[in-house]
């Protein structure tokens, strides 16, 4: 059980440093070349230039939030796994007191007759 | 049951969180407004669907226990009531951190957060007043308390109904989310849902240990004063 709950945990903030490591997968360079892609398929007359900044810009907005919104999420499921944790060790904890006890209780019993 | 069967359901229980760890992280679609943040949706909601069979277990040991007079559905009632509280306290924490990014506060009186914190003041009476009673009191008035606070659970469950709320979605309105979220949120009930079987499995048979050891202390004390 304990080792369930370590294993889910490593699991989840393995999975957030991997998440946060992740390299940023749209290049400006794949940004120019899907821009270009959609203005020439477009009827529209639109200026190249401003549609590439604007859609740049626009990731730039994203990824700077992005690490926060992480910090949240992480956050999050910290405190979920911690608090699975924390139970299951202490009902570790109680059944071993409780056993000792027993085993105690049987010995001066056993002694007692 | 066994210590097979339990080790079974642990087995399944932890393929089902790794399996649900990976699809919240690696397959469920990223939500258009609330991104990354949108992925405590799976757990914390979850978790709020366990505390209502959690506390729905409760309640009907509870009744059962009124009836029967057992002390064994006492200890599965509590054991669940437990675990109840701490999947209660799993939204409770969770919720907030979810809140302060998507309302930009960390609390706000809203019906379903204040009927849930209700919920859990009142399950946290319910070990106040197990702790405080004896034997055959704390079975009784426990069992009595288990049934009364279990009416808070629709009250949380239909909250946006009864009362207007902005934060909340309103109970009946339409779930609709991409394929690939229900399917990950489905899974991680599921997956809730086997924990929260195992860990009271597990509860109960330390209440049971328990049990056996009061019971053999009284007979020691009995012996060695007579």
């Amino acid at each position: 059980m304990k080792i369930l709950v370590l294993a889910s945990f490593v699991i989840v903030l393995g999975l957030f440093l991997f998440l946060t490591q992740v390299p940023v997968d749209i290049t400006p360079e794949k940004v120019s070349a899907a821009v270009s892609e959609a203005v020439s398929k477009s009827e529209a007359t639109v200026d190249e230039d401003i549609v590439k900044q604007v859609v740049l810009s626009s990731i730039e907005v994203l990824e700077k939030g992005q690490s926060k919104r992480l910090k949240y999420l992480a956050a999050a499921y910290l405190v979920i796994w911690l608090v699975f944790m924390l139970y299951v060790l202490r009902l570790g904890q109680q059944q071993q007191q409780l056993d000792q006890r027993l085993a105690q209780l049987e010995q001066t019993s056993n002694g007692e007759e | 049951m066994g210590n097979l069967s339990t080790k079974i359901i642990g087995v399944i229980t932890a393929l089902l969180v790794f399996i649900s760890l990976y699809l919240i992280f690696g397959y469920a679609r990223i939500e258009g407004t609330m991104l990354e943040v949108q992925k405590i949706f799976y757990y914390h909601v979850s978790a709020a669907l366990t505390v209502y069979l959690a506390f729905g277990i409760n309640c009907i040991f509870s009744v059962k226990y009124l009836v029967q007079r057992k002390p064994n559905d006492d200890l599965l009632a509590s054991a669940s009531a437990e675990l109840g509280l701490i999947f209660c306290t799993i939204v409770l924490l969770s919720g907030p951190i979810w809140a302060r990014y998507a309302w930009n506060t960390w609390w706000n009186w809203e019906p379903r957060l204040t009927s849930t914190l209700i919920l859990w003041l009142m399950y946290i009476g319910y070990f106040i007043l197990r702790s405080a009673l004896e034997d055959d009191k704390r079975r009784l008035y426990s069992a009595v308390l288990g049934v009364v606070a279990f009416v808070d659970v629709p009250i949380v469950h239909f909250a946006t109904k009864f009362w207007k709320s902005e934060a909340h979605p309103e109970r009946g309105a339409k779930f609709d989310i991409a394929p690939s979220m229900l399917y990950t949120f489905l899974v991680a009930l599921v997956a809730c849902i086997m924990l929260f079987t195992l860990l009271l499995i597990v509860r109960y048979r330390v209440k049971k240990t328990q049990a056996r050891y009061e019971i053999m202390q009284q007979k020691h004390l009995r012996e060695a004063s007579g």
